[in-house]
């Protein structure tokens, strides 16, 4: 009897699992006045938040341009459309899907997934496939190493998530001297984390803890015990919104006091200030872009961040943050290049983004031989009295940075 | 000094370890099933604790009990309409069973919640005291303590009541049990209820230190499972025994052989312990 019911149980799951596969909507082909891109994005899993933020991103620009025309390719005028399929967070599920965007589904060119590890696994399968894609949320250069030629980022690379704050700290009175760094044990987390200590060491500071943990911690208080042991002037965290979270929380619990917080994801996200409320204030947070950045950016899209802004906020409701620009602006270095190609062409599409060399809203979309947006530039954001202020670098900033955070027990 | 923080910041972790631990163990222990919905549990009792404290200021604390009471109807339910189906087939079967019904939770969580990360900042939170060089939060000490009550109440409940007993001879032998009377599905029924409703605890427990999102009770699941062979399978104390050992081992290996390895040196541990000892460390051996 037992056989029998698993079996039945095996059919039932197998006829699901076929279900649902084959429910998924008629793909948006390719035709003849319609460029199609398509992306394996989060909706479920780990990254769904995130996931959702670069979805945004990429809508946002999409709509921009159905609404104003279209885009103009060789003398011809296109609509553009976006097929998303979901990669549940899961790195070998978004290679899969990005083939199945090329082969079956023939979409003309590829928009990143959400997270370095999604990335690198996509860029591996765009190489085979000879597809340009342009992502805007994978920010280790280990993906870049690998001497492909059809992967370009256009956010600034992982090494340089916290050189901002400890630029910015050099800057400051008293002269904070010693660093300690806790990273998450992923490949962009230990890159950031690499940087930081670097750039530190190179300009005569002292790092005094560094260390990694893994990714899914539950348990962050023999971090925190060590790092207060070492009674460091900036302590610095490279790694996710939960750890962060965790992080800070703990750091006050143990009633450890430095003279700057700073994490290379989390006070940018409006859950780390409503989740945290008070004790968010004072913390730092390196960001790839804010709305105060002012850059003029070219004709054929919003090219002022504030105007971003408002218009995203009035969409979607909610201010935009760097995720959800960082997104768009993956989409505008398509935009740009396929325009100056005159093609849709792949191979032609691929020179002429590995020729770009345009400002936009987000700032310089440009790449190395690499497919590296190098030229592009972190800036630091401070959260002061709950508000998420730019504090750096001093032609973006909105705020002067507050310094030095206050002792937990004189807030 | 960091010796002594470390082992007191072990200690205080061990405790929200324990009660994770107690329902996994008691749903595997007296009913042979590993329930791999057992996070999802979790992830459902600190959303409790979470939609309580956003929408009525209710305090984690006193949503303890609620958190427990919904759980425990939903896991009597869960085992009397859908796992008894499934409860005399080999274990891959609830296996398979228990991780689609976690899918199932965490994706209902995320249509309902969105991915989006939450979590409970009281007007306490972060606030601690210092003994010599060993600062302890108060939410942490409470939470221990809590971990220490729930685990006090149930090691007497199973011990001197009717049904405790019953369940505890249901354990020891299903046939010999029924004969005297015990009505099986509906113990069973009782025992899965209880194991969400301690999961349903710990989440409100969990959630006044950690941050939610739907996912956020998968990691606990592994804990669970490694504590519970750390201490013994099926009693209480086992649990407990497991739950404090494993904080500790873990806080000691954070600090002294690498963060990075800290998972690793409590999982060389368990592997220690199933050779050395399989029955756990306060684990009784069966004929």
């Amino acid at each position: 009897m037992g056989c029998i019911r698993v079996g039945a149980l095996f059919a039932l799951i197998v006829a699901g699992a076929l279900a649902l596969t084959t429910a998924v909507p008629a793909p948006a082909r390719a035709d003849d006045s319609t460029i199609v891109f398509g992306a394996a994005l989060a909706a479920t899993g780990s990254n769904a938040r995130e996931g959702a933020l670069t979805k945004a991103g990429y809508d946002f620009w999409k709509d921009y341009v159905n609404a104003h025309g279209g885009m103009k390719v060789g003398g011809k005028t296109y609509k553009v459309d976006i097929k998303y399929y979901d990669d549940e967070s899961n790195p070998q599920t978004a290679a899969r899907l990005v083939e199945r965007l090329v082969s079956e589904d023939h979409v003309n060119f590829i928009l990143g997934p959400y997270g370095s590890a999604n990335s690198a696994t996509a860029a591996a399968a765009v190489e085979r496939l000879k597809v340009p894609m342009v992502e805007g949320n994978g920010a280790a250069a280990s993906i870049f190493s690998q001497g492909y030629k059809y992967t370009f980022a256009v956010l600034a690379p992982g090494f340089k998530y916290l050189q901002g704050i400890l630029e910015m700290a050099r800057t400051l009175k008293p002269a904070p001297k010693t660093v300690a760094i806790s990273t998450a044990n992923d490949t962009f987390s230990v890159e950031v984390g690499q940087g930081a200590a670097d750039y530190a060491t190179a300009h005569g500071m002292q790092v005094v803890y560094q260390n990694k943990y893994p990714a899914d911690t539950t348990d962050v208080s023999a971090i925190v015990s060590a790092i207060k042991a070492t009674n460091a002037d900036i302590v610095l965290n490279g790694g996710h919104l939960d750890e962060a979270l965790l992080l800070q929380r703990t750091f006050k619990e143990q009633d450890v006091n430095a003279k700057i917080f700073g994490y290379s994801v989390g006070p940018d996200t409006p859950d780390f200030r409503k989740t945290l409320g008070k004790d968010a204030d004072w913390v730092f947070g390196g960001t790839q872009w804010s709305p105060t950045a002012k850059y003029q950016g070219a004709p054929g899209f919003i090219g002022d961040s504030k105007v971003y802004a408002a218009q995203f906020q009035k969409k979607y409701g909610y201010i935009p943050e760097y995720h959800n620009a960082e997104s768009t602006a993956a989409c505008l270095a398509f935009m740009y290049a396929i325009e100056k190609a005159g093609t849709l062409d792949p191979q032609k599409v691929r020179d002429a983004l590995q020729n770009l060399d345009v400002v936009t809203f987000y700032g310089i979309l440009k790449f190395d031989s690499r497919g590296i947006n190098v030229y592009k530039p972190m800036a630091v954001n401070q959260i002061q009295h709950g508000q998420l202020m730019t504090v750096w670098p001093l032609g973006v900033q909105n705020a002067k940075p507050m310094y030095p955070t206050p002792a937990w027990s004189a807030r | 000094m960091l010796f002594w923080q470390d082992l007191v910041n072990g200690i205080l972790v061990g405790g929200i370890f324990a009660v994770v631990a107690l329902g996994f163990s008691l749903v595997w222990g007296i009913m042979n099933i590993i329930n791999l919905a057992h996070g999802a549990f979790i992830m459902m009792g600190a959303y409790t604790a979470y939609v309580l404290f956003a929408t009525w200021h209710v305090d984690p604390f006193l949503s303890i009990p609620i958190g427990f009471v919904l759980l425990y109807a939903f896991g009597y339910c869960i085992q009397r309409f859908v796992i008894n189906y499934v409860v005399r087939a080999p274990l891959l079967t609830t296996f398979l069973l228990t991780f689609g019904l976690s899918l199932l939770i965490v994706n209902v969580a995320l249509l309902i919640f969105h991915g989006d990360t939450k979590g409970i900042t009281t007007s306490y939170s972060g606030a601690n005291f210092s003994i010599g060089a060993v600062t302890v939060g108060w939410t942490k000490l409470w939470t221990l303590l809590v971990a220490l009550a729930i685990t006090a109440i149930m090691h007497v409940w199973l011990s001197s009541s009717r049904t405790g007993r019953a369940i505890r001879a249901m354990a020891l032998d299903i046939d010999a049990a029924q004969l005297t009377g015990v009505r099986v599905s509906h113990l069973y029924a009782v025992v899965f209820g209880l194991g969400a409703g301690l999961a349903g605890a710990a989440g409100v427990l969990i959630s006044l230190s950690y941050s939610l999102q739907p996912s956020m009770g998968d990691p606990f699941v592994i804990t669970a499972f490694v504590c519970c062979v750390l201490g013994g399978l099926g009693t209480v104390q086992g649990a407990l025994v497991g739950g404090l050992v494993y904080g500790v081992l873990e806080s000691f290996g954070a600090q002294y052989i690498g963060t990075g390895l800290q998972d690793a040196v409590a999982l060389v541990v368990l592997l220690l312990v199933l050779i050395v000892r399989p029955r756990g460390i306060l684990g009784k051996v069966t004929a």
